[in-house]
């Protein structure tokens, strides 16, 4: 690769993995947090922002992508046929797609009709139905039949003609679904501009445009250039620490001619061992490895302490030049708090270096994804690197630096404008790159259980159970969206602990840090030691045996997802249970009025 | 009386609080840490799946049971009692006109002192000159307005009501705030009627008992 195409790629990686994932993710946190948070305690947070789109532009952003998708599915069946596998592939593809836009489009209506009351005959339909719920049975029926059907029928004649059947109305089925759902939602628009809300998520976007213009003050008697550079100083690392890594296995490019990478020739597949093959199959021109990271370094994990180390610096310097006993007081909180933790942090990683033999994260997660998650085999360092992570991002039940009750806001009490919402997003951006860096080192990183370089393959042992081949940008694309699941999982996970937990003392802080996590880390490197110096000397047998319990991690991973989904599933299903009370007279009043009376805004 | 005596054992009454459990499971931490977890993320789920799958109660009626209970006012409103007090409005006569008879009995009767009237004479030969005046101009200042109904009760004309059913308005000015009497005769009440059930007896009418400032009892 030319110095060339390596800037270029690494600007493009950055930008999706910094504004793409990082921002993204830390801008819907800020909404989370700041405002759904209310939810907990019965209440809407703000949701009000609003951005008016005339009609007929939000008539077509509903209808566009609708004929789009459509158009592209009758096109693919009218112009480009497959045949043999590819054929049953897209059959079950696109009767499936077809199958849930239908329920899912009819249960969407359904819950609209139930709403706002029957307006036009097809609600009558939609509402003669019934409970909403029975259009989610009828559609997992469908689904059901057809995925029945055709393992029933294969490799006969009758298979044979459900499949090209199938191959046939899917598209069909597929494109009425969705151009009838968009028509029925463009032609509810029925005044003459639409409210965009995007459920409430622009509140926090209407916040921080507002920061910008809001007076930037700068203390009087305050260090002018330090009070300026202590935001970005703060900001920076966080930033750049997602940079290490990886969010997706590895990408395997051909070349052209002159043996030159062509992102247009992306493999088809890939052999399930190794990272790449060392050339195309049958061509021998050279194969490319990128890989989904913005830094391939191979300090790995230990830019990672360097950068978060110089967080640390950010908070006390805003602390100092702000000329304020309280900013300093809440940076000098933060320096020690963050000092004291990152040696946790760094002890707790140690077990894990000392089993996965590396420092480079992809590795981490190939040796992850080859045994069993780190999780498994590191159960108490991921405990206490979760807990040292939320301190290192200083919020509840660490947020000792910015305690509102004895500090005001801490070392950013003199902040205002952009440069208080640079330490406020900064917060948000530190819980998403944890959250990154505490997946790929102790939940798989972008590997999901069975899902190798060449497709699914379901193996404890040597008893095959489930295979299925899949393209190799389907698999690299799963894996990314696994990595991105993780991620965000854990980011809500620490708004969890935020809305439950009581902020700490600050000598029990120090006491939970020094006393309790730092002695547990330090055993668990003993322990760690002596468990993987035990197993290198065992015998092969016991070698293998844990081999097998490693796959049998990944079963366990696998079911316990597939009983969450269920369950929650289950739990949309459920009925909402409300006792009716009528506690005053006004309430009576209401309930003869026929209640909260819902209209639309936006005439 | 207040005494420094300490408390003697035998005057300590009622039975000691239990300690707080320190056993190992709560000393670990994080088993209760995860109990709390579940707790909230529960709230969590089940007051956000209510409300995306439009599951919500009714916040008017069910005004202390579980779930979240807001209204999402302008969206969602509170239905108004019959006799809720909203904007004012002028009543109409058959004409277009105004009832109003520009008395100033309701803008005496204001507590707010929110209510300027202007009175009119009609014109020299109109059957009402002398008998009545109209109100050139009639000012409400729905800011300092305290929805009393006062101004109702005192009119002897029923000229001037509060069944408008319309929530007072926010703007961003107090300018807009300031309602003529254009304005409020805009006004329809809550059955859609802009005069009033009660009959007037005009000069001239039959039912006219010939009263006016010439021709007294």
């Amino acid at each position: 690769m030319t110095f060339g195409t390596l800037f270029v790629l690494s600007l493009i990686k950055a930008f999706a993995v910094v504004v793409g994932l990082s921002l993204n993710i830390a801008g819907v946190l800020t909404w989370v947090d700041r405002r759904q948070g209310a939810i907990l305690q019965d209440r809407v947070g703000p949701e009000r922002a609003v951005v008016w789109i005339p009609r007929r532009i939000a008539q077509g952003a509903v209808l566009g992508p609708a004929v789009l998708a459509a158009v592209g599915a009758l096109a693919l069946f009218f112009f480009k046929d497959a045949e043999g596998a590819a054929r049953t592939t897209r059959a079950v593809g696109f009767s499936h797609l077809a199958i849930f836009v239908t329920w899912f489009t009819a249960l969407l209506i359904a819950g609209r009709v139930r709403v706002r009351g029957v307006k036009s005959s097809f609600d009558a339909f939609i509402a003669s139905v019934g409970d909403p719920r029975h259009i989610f049975y009828f559609g997992l029926g469908a689904h059901l039949l057809v995925l029945g059907l055709l393992a029933a029928l294969a490799g006969t004649p009758a298979g044979e003609t459900a499949r090209d059947f199938l191959y046939g109305a899917g598209p069909f089925v597929f494109a009425f679904s969705a151009l009838f759902g968009a028509a029925y939602a463009a032609q509810r628009f029925q005044h003459e501009r639409a409210g965009f809300r995007l459920i409430g998520m622009l509140h926090p976007a209407a916040d921080g445009l507002k920061t910008i213009f809001k007076e930037d003050f700068i203390p009087p008697g305050g260090d002018r250039f330090l009070h300026k550079i202590a935001p970005f100083i703060s900001f920076f690392p966080v930033l750049v620490l997602l940079g290490v890594v990886p969010i997706g296995d590895t990408l395997c490019f051909g070349s052209d001619e002159q043996g030159r990478i062509a992102f247009t020739k992306l493999l088809e597949t890939v052999p399930r061992d190794g990272i790449c093959p060392t050339s195309v199959l049958g061509t021998g021109a050279p194969v490319h490895a990128v890989r989904l990271q913005v830094l391939d370094l191979n300090v790995g994990i230990l830019f990672f302490f360097a950068m978060a180390g110089t967080g640390v610096v950010g908070a006390a310097l805003a602390g100092w030049a702000s000329n304020n006993k309280y900013s300093l007081l809440g940076g000098l909180r933060a320096a020690g708090q963050m000092v004291s933790y990152e040696v946790t942090l760094g002890l707790t990683l140690i077990g894990a270096l000392m089993i996965y033999g590396t420092v480079r994260i992809d590795e981490m997660v190939r040796w992850q994804a080859e045994n069993a998650w780190g999780i498994f085999v590191q159960p108490v360092a991921f405990v206490l690197f979760f807990a040292a992570a939320i301190a290192e991002t200083k919020r509840i039940p660490f947020d000792l630096p910015e305690g509102e009750s004895e500090l005001v806001a801490g070392y950013f009490t003199e902040y205002s404008g952009m440069k208080f919402a640079m330490f406020f997003f900064s917060e948000y951006v530190a819980i998403v790159t944890l959250a990154g860096l505490t997946t790929a080192v102790f939940l798989g990183g972008w590997h999901l259980p069975f899902l190798h370089r060449d497709g699914i393959h379901m193996a404890i042992g040597d008893t095959v159970i489930f295979s299925q081949p899949l393209t190799h940008l389907t698999v690299v694309l799963l894996g990314v969206l696994g990595f991105v699941g993780k991620t965000v999982a854990l980011c809500v996970l620490q708004l969890f602990i935020r809305w439950t937990l009581p902020r700490f003392r600050y000598d029990q802080l120090m006491k939970l840090g020094w006393r309790k996590l730092l002695p547990a880390a330090l055993v668990n490197v003993l322990v760690t030691g002596l468990v993987v110096l035990a197993i290198q000397s065992a015998s092969v047998e016991v070698q293998r045996f844990m081999g097998v319990l490693g796959q049998l991690t990944h079963l366990v991973v696998a079911v316990a997802g597939l009983v969450g989904l269920v369950l929650f599933v289950r739990f949309l299903l459920s009925r909402a249970e409300h006792q009716r009370v009528l506690a005053s007279t006004s309430a009576q009043f209401a309930a003869a009025a026929g209640g909260t009376q819902t209209s639309r805004m936006g005439a | 009386m207040l005494t420094n005596q300490p408390l003697g054992p035998n005057q300590v009454t009622g039975a000691p609080l239990p300690r707080p459990d320190r056993s190992a499971a709560i000393q670990v931490y994080v088993p209760e840490i995860a109990k709390g977890l579940a707790i909230t993320m529960g709230r969590f789920l089940k007051n956000t799946k209510e409300m995306a799958l439009s599951q919500r109660n009714d916040p008017t009626i069910e005004s202390i049971s579980g779930g979240i209970n807001c209204v999402s006012y302008p969206e969602q409103r509170r239905p108004y009692p019959e006799r809720f007090r909203g904007v004012h409005r002028l009543t109409h006569r058959t004409d277009g006109s105004p009832r109003c008879v520009a008395c100033l009995c309701c803008s005496t009767a204001c507590p707010a002192q929110c209510i300027h009237i202007e009175a009119g004479e009609y014109p020299e030969g109109d059957p009402r000159r002398g008998y009545e005046r109209f109100p050139a101009r009639f000012v409400i200042d729905e800011l300092r307005c305290v929805f009393c109904g006062f101004c109702v009760e005192a009119c002897p004309c029923d000229a001037i009501r509060m069944d408008t059913g319309i929530h007072a308005a926010p703007y961003d000015s107090r300018e807009q705030f300031i309602y003529e009497k254009d304005m409020l005769m805009s006004f329809k009440g809550r059955d859609g009627s802009q005069e009033s059930e009660n009959p007037r007896h005009e000069p001239g009418d039959p039912t006219h008992p010939g009263i006016d400032r010439e021709h007294g009892h």
